[in-house]
Order: structure tokens, then C-alpha cells, then sequence
């Protein structure tokens, strides 16, 4: 009740005293742009939101580098903060302007990647699975291991993401290996040679996939956890399942360009994205699992996230992406695109 | 006195040719020139990334067979989509130049090109919905025929075919009607009433005067082909990879713009190259 | 074989053509009254996503957008490239190789290229982004197609004509008006076609240059592909054919383009 007092009466004085406008930068349709919440943040703080999108990491990167200044939150996987740290793109967190900073998951707010020279640099905001998914027309028991991909029976009805590098890291893990530390590339390249006749074709958004998806020309296809639980809510016949050999596991972190002229604005924007208020309403549309324990609690039992990504079995089989080397994804691209011209 | 006319018409050309080519020079010559430069470098020159000058991109095409035959399969594309093109577009013409008369030729023709000013994109997730399993194409055969038919024509080179076809026929079209309209029927008339016969006609008259717009609309055909990837990425699957999609995941996803551009040079080397060996074959065939 | 029969062979082939070349523009306009988010046949009726489409500005102002944008660039294009044409089919000069040749880059390299090209260079020279950047880049990105169409067009133009004419007494620009201009009509009317064509759909390179939330059509449809690809995006593309449909076939009444020779 103090905090909502306290809170309104910074928001009157924000209102006058200094309404920013903060662009952020991040995927298209991922949360931050949510009309709603956007409302909610201009009423509560008096700062205004614009938005900018990219279609890949690396066309972040590039944004990031071009235009010094433009952005004031960006979205940054933890696989790539590093980066953006050594290159002086991005700021050190101010911990203090979190009021949520308390509620985040312990591990996730310790996680090395996001704290690249010890200190934070992306707010763990959320995360989630790339696994597997199938049509429950064909399935009616859900398969149970990664190989169910190179099944002869579902040869030209399988798909999988078209990215060299989530392609290596699903061969690494079908073979046994940890994806972060490949030793056997060539059994990763026997593998992903197996699996490429078995595709009909990649997909490469949340919308090709459930255009396929419903009309069946998928019967298994790799998939995002966030996306799914979306699917799924839309009524179509899918099913998420993660493997005995392991999921994927990506961290997003929510991160202030180093030459943000707003940073207060920021963060406070970020702190609205990681308040349970808006994560529960978020879910409720579907949305990847949150760093925040107390919103985690508070989705209703029946949410995907809630079943799926709060089952500690599940949770110990995923293996967390961590940053690539420069040299490795160059040749984990190569390798993924002299399959594919091989076609 | 010729010297001045000389000069006037010099000043007239530069004064007609001045305004479109400064407006390419500082749209296109320029950039490219620096996409030759970015082409030449480690990395590219953003943020705090090191680079030096190298040609290891250009290199790049020659260490691997991967890129020469991605490009051989693009030009194969290119050819596939040019020839029929010119066999389907250029009767289409023909009877819209010299079969149909009055008002309606010039309201066909609009006609014609209408699908043109369609969104690509929206296009070819049509052709999709046509060609694909469960689609328009599938359903309809199998409404007709009385077994059971199930035809998924999509991820195929057949789809990334009719694809390119079905996006680029207007321009064939449209070259090959400008120059057959402009054939004289009375020279026609004159060839028939000295006794030719159809097929002389066709082959003496018809074909050698609208060969201009033949080639032209090939060349506009043939060139963008090739580079293309919207169509072989959406039509073909699996299949879909090619020269103009790997330059295109250098830019979008992989981001080695400098090997994106190096790739995008060599391609228009080898287009350009073709142009120049076959232009004094198609010079000839023009009479 | 009768002239009559080949005749109606040939309008039959034509039909054909058409029909070919209308069954994705057909497909795609009978989806958008289809209730199916996926595409999905069967088909069943319904206009919610014209309706959806009324409240959303987004896509409205998009459109919008493109259609002037893409008028600008035509007129502009037109303009340049038939000059730019006339003058390579009229005179000799050193070099003129040369100019024929770079016309070849534009159509050439693929637009993606082109379009990083001119973000890095425009940023570097101070033109940014923004409408008039997009301009720029769409007129550049005609311009090749309008000079090729219009000298397929003048190439079949007697250049006798003109020097009868220039003999006469006529200056440049009255043979320009009098003589050339009416016979290559059809080959400028036709470059514009191009040019309209290629601004209104490109998106590439709309991409890079405009400023984010002053979009165009297809950078949001290109854009929607991540997000969601709702019918709504065929109810636009829908209306925007019919309505060129309608202008195209009263053009096509009020004028003679294509001519009675």
C-alpha cells in the first residue's frame, strides 16, 4: 500500500517534471509493445514509448552500432550481451532503479552472461525453450526423444528453423553432445545430413509456423515454448514436448544502450516489464516463461508456462545457450550452408 | 556550321541524359562504389569491430564449389524463366498487338498488367495456397477427376518456376507488344497478297522486327532472376537454396556484409559477361 | 486452318494467359473473405477481416502512403528516364556504351544489396532516412526499367521521321512534341506502369530508408510475415487491385492508349 502510494505520488511528480520519450529496440510482437502495457507505463511514469524492431540478433548489433544515441532499452539475448558489452554498446545496470530487482530469480539475475565483468548489464527478463513440437493428428502418443525428427515415418512432414547455428546445437544434442562445447563436428554434420531430406521445408517465423502447421504439412517441427503455449491458445492441434536429450534454452535480458541520454526513463521502463502486473496479463496471451519468481506464482495453474516450464524434470534437461565465438558461428554457417546448397 | 550543330546536339544529349544518370550516380553508383569498398574489407567499419583490406571475400567463391554451383543453379533459374517466359508471353502479345481490335486491345492490356501492381510477397503466398497439398489447385482436380487425387506441387523447382513465370511474364509481354504494334499491317498485307504464307511471315517479317522487344524484355527477365530469393525461398522449401538467398542470409541473418557484396559483384560480373558474349549473337538476329 | 479459326485459337490462348495470370490475384481476394486466420480451406464466408482492416490505421496509412509515394516516383522516373532514353536513340557519342552498360547494375544486383547500399551511404552523406531518402531510392531503382522499356520502344521508331522533320524547319524540341514523343506514347505509358509497379512493391529498400512508424505497404506486410499474417493484409491488397482495376479499365474507355494503328 506504501509503494502504491509512494509510487503515485513520484508518478504526479514525473508527470511534470521530465516526460521522456524512450525508444526501444526489440523482436516485433514481443511484449514490449503490447498496447496496453504501453498505456499503462505512459499513465503510471508520463514517458512515452516508440518503438523499433529487428528481424535478427544481428541486425540488433548493427542498429546498436549505427545509431549512437537513438535507443534507450534494447533486448538482447544473453548468448549475445557479452558482446555488445566488449564492443561498448551497452551500460551497466543501476540495480537501485529496479524496485522487482528483489523478486528475480536468483540465478537468473547471477547468470554470467548477463553479467559480463561482473557487473549487470541486461535485466533477466525472460526466457524460454526451443524444442520440439507435433501435430497431435499424427501423434497420439507424444514421442519422448529428439530422433523422432529423423524418423523415416515422417519423412518431407518434418521442419525445423532455418539458422546454422539452432541447427548444429539440435545435431550436438541428438548425438549427445553439449551444445556449448562441440567437440565432434563431423557427427553433427552426418547427423544434420540424415535430417535434411527429411524436411520439406523451414520455417522461419511464429506465422509460417502455423500456417504449416494447419495445413499439415508439419508433423513435428522444432518450436519455440513462448510460441507454442500462443498455437495452442489459437486452437491448433499442437503439443510441446521436451525430449530426454534436452531443449534449448535462450535467456533474454532487457539492456540500456551505453549512449542512452534517458536512462532513468529506462529503467524504469524495464522495471514495468519485469512487475508481475504486467507478466500475468502478458501470459494470459502467451508469453515466455518470466524472471520473476512472484509473477511466476501468481499464473493461474492451468498456463502453459506454469505447467511446461515449472516442472523442475523438464527444467534440468535444458541446456542454456551460452555466447559462440565469432570463428565457431562462422563455421557452423558454413557447414549449415553447404548442406543446404547441397540439396 | 556542322560544328555547331555538333555541339547543340552534344548540349541537348548531356541536358536529356544529365538528370536521370546524376540521380543514379548518387543513388546507386555511389553506394555500390561503396559496397566495392566494404566487398574489399575484414569486417565491416561499425562500432569498435576491426578490419583491414583483404580479398578473401572475393576469394571465398573459389575455395568451395558451394558458391560456383549455387550460382550455376541460379543461372540455370534464370534461363528455365526466361524461356518460358518468352514462349508464353510472346504469342500472348502477338494476339494482343495484331488479333484484337479497338478499345478492348488497350483495356486487355491494362489487364494484363495489373497483376503487376499486386504485392509480391501477398502474391506468392497465393501461389502457396494454390499449389500446395490441401489447396486450391489439389482441391479442384479432385473435384473433377473421379478418384482420389492429391497433389502438392509446393517445394519444388516446379513451384519456384510458375512462381518467377506467373511475376515476371508481363515484362516480356509488355516489350514484345510495344514492338509488335508497331509493325505496319500494310507491310503484312503486302506480304500476303505477294503470296507468303503464313509461316514465311512469321518467320521473315514478324519475328526479326519485334526481336527488340523480345530481347529486351529476356534481359529484364533474365537478369533480376537470377539474383532472385523472395520466390526459391517461399516456393522452394527445402529445396529453395540459391545464389540470391545465401547473399541475401549474408546480409539479413549471417551479417558478412562484406562477403554479401563480394558475392553481388560476382554475380553481376557473370551477368554482365553473359550480356556481352551474347549480344553480337541477338545483334544478329535482328535484321 | 482459317484466319478466323487461328483468330479464336488465339483469344482462347489469351484467356488462358489471363486466367494464369489472375488465379494468385483471385486466390488472394477470395481469401480475404474467408473466416479462416490460416488460410484454411474449406471456405467459409466472412468480412471481419475487412472490418478489422477499418480499424486498423496502421495498414491504412501504409497503403496511403505508398500510393503517393509510388505516384511521385512515376512521374519523376517517367520524366528522367524517357529523356535519358530518347537521348541514347538520338545521338552518338563517345561513351554511350558505357551509359547502356551501368543501367545493368540496378536491375542486376539484387535489391537487398542496393538497399544496404543506399541506407550506409545516404546515412554517411547526411540525406538519412525519411520519405524523401525513400524517394530517392525508388526513382533510382525505376529509372533502368523506364530507359529500357521506352528504347525497346524507340527502336522501332524511324529515325528518318525525324530528320524529315528537323529538314523541315522544326526545332529539337518541336520534333521532340510533334514526332517522337506521340509514337513512343505507348513505351512511356508503359515505363510508367514499370515504375509505378516497382515503387508501390518494393519493399527492400523502403526497409532500410523509412523512418520506423512512417512505413509503407510492403515493409508492413514484409514485417507482418514475423508477427502475423492476417487476411487482413489480402483485404488491402484486395481493395488496392479493384480500385487500379476500376482506373485501368476507365483509362483505358476515356483514352486511346495502345492506339488504333
Amino acid at each position: 500500500m506504501k509503494r502504491l502510494l509512494l509510487t503515485s505520488i513520484l508518478a504526479m511528480a514525473a508527470y511534470g517534471a521530465n516526460a521522456d520519450e524512450i525508444r526501444v529496440l526489440n523482436w516485433q510482437g514481443y511484449g514490449t509493445d503490447l498496447d496496453w502495457a504501453v498505456s499503462a507505463f505512459s499513465e503510471k511514469t508520463g514517458h512515452t514509448v516508440v518503438h523499433e524492431y529487428f528481424t535478427s540478433e544481428q541486425e540488433m548489433l548493427t542498429k546498436l552500432r549505427t545509431n549512437p544515441g537513438a535507443y534507450d532499452v534494447v533486448l538482447i539475448n544473453a548468448a549475445y550481451t557479452a558482446q555488445a558489452q566488449e564492443e561498448g554498446l551497452i551500460a551497466a545496470i543501476d540495480k537501485s532503479k529496479i524496485s522487482n530487482m528483489a523478486d528475480l530469480d536468483p540465478g537468473l539475475v547471477a547468470n554470467v552472461d548477463l553479467n559480463p565483468g561482473g557487473s549487470m548489464h541486461g535485466v533477466p527478463w525472460t526466457w524460454g525453450l526451443t524444442s520440439i513440437a507435433v501435430n497431435t493428428n499424427d501423434f497420439s502418443d507424444l514421442p519422448t526423444s529428439l530422433s523422432v525428427l529423423w524418423d523415416p515415418a515422417w519423412t518431407g512432414r518434418v521442419s525445423i528453423r532455418d539458422d546454422g547455428l539452432e541447427a548444429v546445437q539440435f545435431a550436438a544434442m541428438a548425438t549427445g553432445q553439449n551444445l556449448n562445447e562441440i567437440s565432434d563436428l563431423d557427427a553433427v554434420k552426418a547427423k544434420l545430413e540424415e535430417l535434411l531430406p527429411q524436411i520439406t521445408t523451414f520455417w522461419s517465423s511464429e506465422n509460417d509456423w502455423n500456417q504449416f502447421m494447419s495445413a499439415g504439412d508439419f508433423a513435428v517441427a522444432t518450436y519455440w515454448s513462448g510460441s507454442a503455449s500462443r498455437s495452442i491458445a489459437k486452437g491448433l492441434p499442437v503439443a510441446f514436448v521436451v525430449p530426454e536429450e534436452g531443449a534449448l534454452g535462450w535467456l533474454d535480458g532487457l539492456s540500456i544502450p551505453a549512449s542512452s541520454t534517458k536512462q532513468d526513463a529506462a529503467h524504469a521502463f524495464i522495471d514495468w516489464m519485469v512487475d508481475p502486473e504486467f507478466y500475468v496479463k502478458w501470459d494470459a496471451d502467451g508469453a515466455p516463461a518470466t524472471s520473476n519468481l512472484k509473477a511466476a506464482a501468481a499464473l493461474p495453474e492451468a498456463s502453459f508456462n506454469r505447467k511446461v516450464l515449472g516442472d523442475p524434470d523438464v527444467v534440468a534437461k535444458v541446456q542454456f545457450m551460452k555466447p559462440v565465438s565469432d570463428e565457431k558461428r562462422e563455421t557452423y554457417l558454413k557447414l549449415w550452408q553447404d548442406l543446404k546448397a547441397a540439396q | 556550321m556542322s560544328d555547331l550543330i555538333a555541339r547543340s546536339d552534344r548540349l541537348r544529349a548531356a541536358a536529356l541524359l544529365s538528370p536521370a544518370y546524376i540521380w543514379l550516380t548518387v543513388a546507386v553508383f555511389l553506394p555500390l562504389s561503396a559496397m566495392i569498398f566494404f566487398s574489399l574489407l575484414s569486417d565491416v567499419p561499425f562500432g569498435d569491430r576491426t578490419w583491414h583490406f583483404t580479398l578473401e571475400n572475393y576469394g571465398a567463391f573459389f575455395e568451395s564449389t558451394t558458391y560456383a554451383r549455387l550460382l550455376w543453379k541460379s543461372l540455370m533459374l534464370g534461363v528455365t524463366v526466361t524461356v518460358v517466359s518468352v514462349i508464353v508471353g510472346f504469342p500472348c502479345a502477338y494476339v494482343l498487338a495484331k488479333v484484337v481490335r479497338g478499345r478492348a486491345r488497350g483495356a486487355l492490356f491494362l489487364l494484363v498488367i495489373l497483376p503487376f501492381w499486386s504485392n509480391s510477397l501477398v502474391r506468392i503466398f497465393s501461389w502457396a495456397i494454390v499449389l500446395r497439398g490441401n489447396g486450391v489447385l489439389s482441391t479442384a482436380i479432385d473435384a473433377v477427376l473421379p478418384w482420389d487425387v492429391r497433389i502438392n506441387l509446393m517445394f519444388s523447382p516446379t513451384a519456384i518456376v510458375i512462381g518467377l513465370v506467373h511475376s515476371y511474364l508481363p515484362y516480356v509481354i509488355l516489350t514484345s507488344y510495344l514492338a509488335l504494334q508497331a509493325i505496319d499491317d500494310s507491310l503484312i498485307e503486302a506480304a500476303r497478297s505477294l503470296g507468303a504464307k503464313r509461316r514465311t511471315i512469321l518467320l521473315r517479317i514478324i519475328l526479326p522486327l519485334s526481336t527488340p522487344g523480345i530481347i529486351a524484355g529476356a534481359v529484364l527477365i533474365f537478369v533480376p532472376v537470377v539474383g532472385s530469393f523472395m520466390e526459391p525461398r517461399l516456393l522452394g522449401g527445402r529445396l529453395g537454396t540459391y545464389y540470391g538467398t545465401v547473399i541475401e542470409d549474408q546480409f539479413v541473418a549471417v551479417f558478412n556484409w562484406p562477403l554479401g557484396a563480394a558475392l553481388s559483384f560476382i554475380l553481376l560480373a557473370v551477368v554482365l559477361t553473359i550480356l556481352a558474349i551474347a549480344s553480337p549473337i541477338l545483334r544478329r538476329a535482328q535484321v | 486452318m482459317s484466319n478466323r479459326f487461328l483468330s479464336r485459337i488465339g483469344l482462347l490462348y489469351l484467356g488462358m494467359i489471363l486466367f494464369f495470370l489472375y488465379a494468385p490475384i483471385l486466390v488472394m481476394a477470395v481469401m480475404s473473405f474467408n473466416a479462416s486466420e490460416f488460410y484454411q480451406l474449406p471456405f467459409s464466408y466472412s468480412t471481419e477481416w475487412y472490418e478489422r482492416l477499418q480499424r486498423n490505421d496502421e495498414i491504412l496509412t501504409a497503403a496511403w502512403r505508398s500510393v503517393w509515394i509510388a505516384i511521385i516516383t512515376t512521374i519523376i522516373a517517367t520524366t528522367l528516364g524517357t529523356s535519358a532514353a530518347i537521348a541514347l536513340f538520338r545521338y552518338e557519342f563517345t561513351g554511350k556504351r558505357v551509359l547502356q552498360v551501368l543501367l545493368f547494375p540496378p536491375i542486376a544486383i539484387p535489391w537487398l544489396i542496393t538497399g544496404t547500399a543506399m541506407l550506409i551511404f545516404f546515412f554517411g552523406v547526411g540525406i538519412g532516412r525519411g520519405t524523401p531518402a525513400v524517394i530517392i531510392g525508388h526513382v533510382a531503382l525505376a529509372l533502368p526499367y523506364v530507359i529500357v522499356v521506352v528504347t525497346a520502344r524507340l527502336s522501332t521508331f524511324d529515325r528518318s521521321l525525324e530528320e524529315a522533320a528537323r529538314s523541315l524547319g522544326a526545332s529539337a524540341w518541336q520534333v521532340t512534341r510533334g514526332v517522337t514523343l506521340p509514337w513512343i506514347l505507348p513505351g512511356v505509358i508503359a515505363g510508367g506502369l514499370f515504375a509505378f509497379a516497382v515503387s508501390f512493391d518494393q519493399f527492400v529498400v523502403s526497409y532500410f530508408l523509412a523512418e520506423p512508424g512512417d512505413s509503407t505497404l510492403p515493409v508492413l506486410i514484409y514485417t507482418a510475415i514475423r508477427k502475423g499474417f492476417t487476411p487482413e493484409i489480402n483485404a488491402v491488397s484486395t481493395i488496392i487491385i479493384a480500385i487500379s482495376m476500376g482506373i485501368m479499365l476507365l483509362a483505358a474507355r476515356f483514352s486511346n492508349f495502345g492506339g488504333e494503328r
